[in-house]
């Protein structure tokens, strides 16, 4: 859940060398925090995925700039909750076929690490009721199915002999609405029907 | 399909709960001034068995339904997002009322627990003035939402 804070630099203040910091609040806790990396700096973001970490907790952020001897207010974010407002990634896809039949073996993404040696997490793990939305195109016929997938495995039956289908996924979990975001597209061709070969 | 350990109620279609809380929630938590005050805190919500699920979820509804919603409503009831207010409020009322037919013969000692939890999400309640409290209850909607979610199956 990789969560980073983006602010506009003031209107007024174009050529004038402005700095900022940062500080985040934990809902039903008692005091803002600071951010050490993010006190007195040029860039217009902070990352405070580390800080955001416990998906269950909401939380608040501010930001406010200063400039020669002056500063600003701070502006404050809403209340925002990681769980929810999370975009997920799509699984990753594996295909195997034969004549007349695709199997879709699908992992579920994983939790964005800030530090790559941080212990893997599977959304999964998150999210017990993480579904997929598989879209299936026949693309001789040129025709397109979808199918709401549960558990990781997926056979699709009764397909064409010797014809290139292509897979897409997108991760959802029953909630509010989230912005979606499909794997690439993965094509096999199904095999040929040796029956076929021999009249 | 809400799956609360033994009760089980059909017929609610979560996203549309979420949309019309969507539309409300700045709008209500901007005016929670009392940010250091969570009432749904991990103590009342995480780790609530399948059993104890169905008294917990009853009791925090219906409070929502005789407490909170009850009394803000007057607040929003001239606005335009009293639409959303009324699909949370009448699907509020259809899920306890498919939870009191199914609550029939549950063993007591899930009840107390559930019971306990409940209370300390009502102490805090009552420890704040009264309309601090009803905002920052109907702000923590979503909490709510999320922790029914988990019992939620497609």
């Amino acid at each position: 859940m990789k969560n980073v804070l983006h602010w506009n630099p003031p209107e007024n203040l174009q050529g004038v060398e402005v700095t900022y910091t940062v500080q985040y609040f934990i809902y039903g806790q008692k005091r803002w925090l600071n951010k050490p990396e993010c006190k007195n700096i040029s860039r217009t973001y902070c990352d405070l995925s580390d800080e955001t970490s416990d998906y269950e907790h909401q939380y608040y952020a501010k930001v406010k700039a200063i400039w020669e001897t002056n500063c600003s207010k701070w502006t404050e974010t809403g209340r925002f909750y990681p769980f929810l407002e999370t975009q997920i990634g799509p699984p990753e896809i594996a295909l195997t076929t034969d004549e007349k039949s695709i199997s879709i073996v699908l992992t579920a993404p994983d939790k964005w690490k800030s530090n790559p040696e941080d212990c893997t997490i599977s959304m999964r793990q998150i999210y017990s009721n993480l579904k997929y939305n598989v879209s299936i195109y026949n693309i001789k016929s040129k025709r397109m199915w979808s199918q709401c997938v549960t558990n990781h495995t997926l056979v699709l039956s009764w397909l064409e002999p010797k014809t290139l289908y292509c897979v897409q996924v997108e991760s959802f979990v029953p909630g509010p609405l989230r912005p979606a975001q499909p794997s690439q597209k993965q094509c096999i061709s199904t095999l040929e029907d040796p029956t076929s070969a021999l009249k | 399909e809400f799956r609360f350990g033994p009760c089980r109620v059909e017929g609610v279609a979560l996203p549309g709960l979420w949309e019309a809380f969507r539309t409300v929630k700045d709008a209500v938590q901007v005016q929670d001034n009392n940010t250091s005050i969570r009432l749904l805190r991990c103590e009342v919500l995480q780790n609530v068995s399948d059993s104890e699920s169905c008294h917990l979820v009853h009791d925090l509804l219906k409070f929502y339904l005789n407490t909170v919603f009850k009394h803000y409503y007057p607040k929003i009831a001239e606005s335009n997002t009293q639409p959303s207010f009324s699909t949370l409020a009448n699907n509020f009322v259809f899920i306890v009322s498919k939870l009191q037919s199914s609550q029939a013969g549950e063993m007591p000692p899930d009840k107390d627990r559930a019971r306990r939890r409940f209370l300390l999400f009502k102490r805090a309640f009552k420890q704040l003035e009264i309309q601090a409290a009803l905002t920052k209850a109907f702000g923590e909607v979503d909490i709510l939402l999320t922790w029914m979610g988990k019992f939620y199956q497609l």
